[in-house]
């Protein structure tokens, strides 16, 4: 069983930017964690039905996680730690 | 470009990758573990972030002291590595490096440890935001302590879902329901045998009983038959399996988990050119493999759940196994009791296993059962957009041939190359349920995960290795 939270230590957050826009998230958590955290599901649209998806799998295998970090296309968020001041761009502002 | 030569190089940093190396290294051996995760430990052993451990407590302790434990025997740790080839010589392994570079890795020895992953069956929307694998909703909740949803329905078949239900009870999560495809859940002569295993018993029905206390419903013999929502699920609706096509409920939601048991992960033991066969239960690609892990390739070795479906426990006594055969072969004496103690954990493990195994319908069954609730219009491929209507057309004029329906669908040809939808497309491609499970499995290709085309390039300007 999962220890009790240690009462009077908040745990240290980071600022990532998602589309432009300042998010608090805990140090070290996974990136998929960040968006899904912040209700941000719509990660990339399926080039063929252009449907919105976001993750399925959460373990690199489904890629239906990537977002562009730093510029970077393609990173997968659920195998990628928060950076502070990363620069996420997902594709929900297309909607 | 330098090609690092290791005694021992390790694909996968999970209970079974962790407790091989850790064995290799402590006589001496040289070795490395590759990871795509940004840290060791697996799927089983996620490591949660320093922050979320010091706040609110490590899930898995044990995987910590082993990560820990494989570091202090000096094993060199290439994580956040993704493996996507094989050279031409078919030893060297490519990776791919954190910062996108290319890396060749040699090992006289290759531990092929590169796990499971789920095996989900579509149904219409499964693949709307919101509908995710038990696995990442178990990631979120121990790893990265963050609710998937707020009201969320569990739903699949196998223990895995159990644990999955108390982490998000856990999390102050609503569990509006878990439905199993199965009915696993009675007393029955079969579950007897499990009073010989007190310890895992007593694990399941912690959780069981944990999950009676918060009043989370458990349909038995349910499965999904659709799910509903625009940008994010908002429904889902259940029906019993063995009559799909009435629905009973419908039940609001703002997450769905669904999984149905795991499939070994074995396109880069496929690529080495290990021997592999149809596992007649599964219908999974399972490698053929002596009782140390060693492949039908003398030089390399596959252990964990890539060797075929055991849970954390076996996949530790399979690494240590395959530990035991190469020092063996290198010259070192074993230690007394050593490989006796070994054999008989693995039986024991094994006999719990095939206990377990009888309580959930093998996958087989399902194969047989799902696609009955599929209908034409599904997304069944999701990479491509592919629909089960499609697939099924193919199927009929191609006499179910699998390539065939995939070649012309492009089914199981996008970029999960297969590993979401295979199971699926191999079952509906079976028209009529009198022909049994076909051997559909889907040839592994080059690269087993995209790779970036910066690495390419860079290979590229290099040329091939002598
Ligand atoms: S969620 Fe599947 S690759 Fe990230």
């Amino acid at each position: 069983m999962r220890a009790k939270a240690v009462i009077g230590t908040p745990p240290r957050t980071v600022t990532i930017h998602v589309d432009g826009r300042p998010v608090s998230v805990v140090e070290g958590v996974s990136l998929a964690a960040a968006l899904v955290g912040d209700r941000t599901w719509t990660f990339r649209y399926n080039p063929v039905s252009e449907e919105p998806r976001g993750p399925f799998c959460g373990m690199g295998v489904c890629l239906e996680c990537e977002v562009t970090v730093d510029g970077r296309p393609g990173v997968r968020a659920c195998l990628t730690p928060v950076r502070p001041g990363m620069r996420v761009e997902t594709e929900e502002e297309r909607a | 470009m330098t090609v690092h030569e290791r005694d021992v190089v390790i694909v996968g940093g999970g209970p079974a990758g962790l407790a091989a190396a850790h064995r290799l290294a402590a006589a001496g051996l040289s070795v490395t573990v590759v990871d795509e995760q940004a840290e060791l430990g697996g799927q089983y052993f996620r490591r949660p972030a320093p922050e979320v451990a010091r706040v609110w407590g490590d899930h898995r302790p044990e995987g910590g002291r082993l990560v820990g434990a494989v570091r202090a025997a000096g094993v060199e740790c290439r994580t956040g590595h993704l493996v996507w080839g094989v050279g031409d010589d078919g030893r060297t392994l490519l990776v791919c490096d954190p910062a996108e570079r290319p890396v060749r890795l040699r090992g006289r020895y290759l531990i092929i440890a590169t796990g499971a992953h789920e095996r989900p069956f579509p149904f219409p929307g499964w693949q709307l935001p919101g509908v995710t694998t038990p696995g990442f909703a178990q990631h979120l909740a121990a790893a990265d302590h963050t609710p998937i949803g707020e009201r969320v329905v569990l739903a699949g078949s196998g223990p895995f879902l159990l644990p999955v239900a108390c982490s998000l009870l856990d999390l102050g999560v609503t569990v509006a329901g878990i439905a199993e495809a199965g009915r696993p859940y009675r007393p029955s002569t079969r579950a007897l045998g499990t009073v010989r295993h007190p310890a895992r018993l007593r694990e399941l029905a912690g959780y069981a009983a944990r999950l009676a206390r918060a009043r989370v419903p458990l349909w038995q013999n349910t499965v999904v038959v659709r799910a509903d929502g625009g940008d994010r699920i908002t429904s889902v609706t259940l029906a019993a399996a063995t009559a799909p096509t009435r629905p009973v409920r419908t039940v609001q939601v703002d997450a769905l988990c669904v999984g149905y048991g795991f499939r070994p992960q074995t396109d880069l033991a496929r690529m080495l050119g290990c021997a592999v066969r149809t596992d007649p239960a599964t219908g999974d690609a399972t490698p053929e493999l002596d009782d140390s892990g060693r492949s039908s390739r003398d030089d390399v070795y596959v252990i964990g759940e890539a060797a075929g479906i055991g849970g954390a426990p076996v996949a530790e006594v399979r690494g240590l196994a395959a530990a035991l055969d190469i020092l063996g072969r290198e010259g070192h004496e074993p230690r007394a009791g050593e490989v006796r103690g070994l054999a008989a954990a693995g039986r024991r493990l094994a006999h719990f296993k095939r206990l377990t195994d009888a309580l959930y319908p093998a996958p087989a069954e399902l194969a047989r059962l799902l696609p009955s609730a599929l209908p034409d219009a599904a997304t069944l491929c999701r990479c491509e957009a592919v629909s089960a209507g499609e697939v099924r057309g193919i199927a009929r004029t191609a006499g179910r041939d699998v390539n065939a329906a995939k070649a012309w669908t492009r089914a199981g040809m996008g970029p999960c190359q297969g590993r979401e939808c295979g199971f699926a497309v191999t079952a509906v491609t079976r028209v009529s349920p009198a022909d049994g499970l076909p051997a559909g499995v889907f040839p592994s290709r080059l690269p087993v995960r995209p790779v970036p085309v910066a690495t390419l390039l860079e290979m590229a300007g290099e040329g091939e290795p002598a």
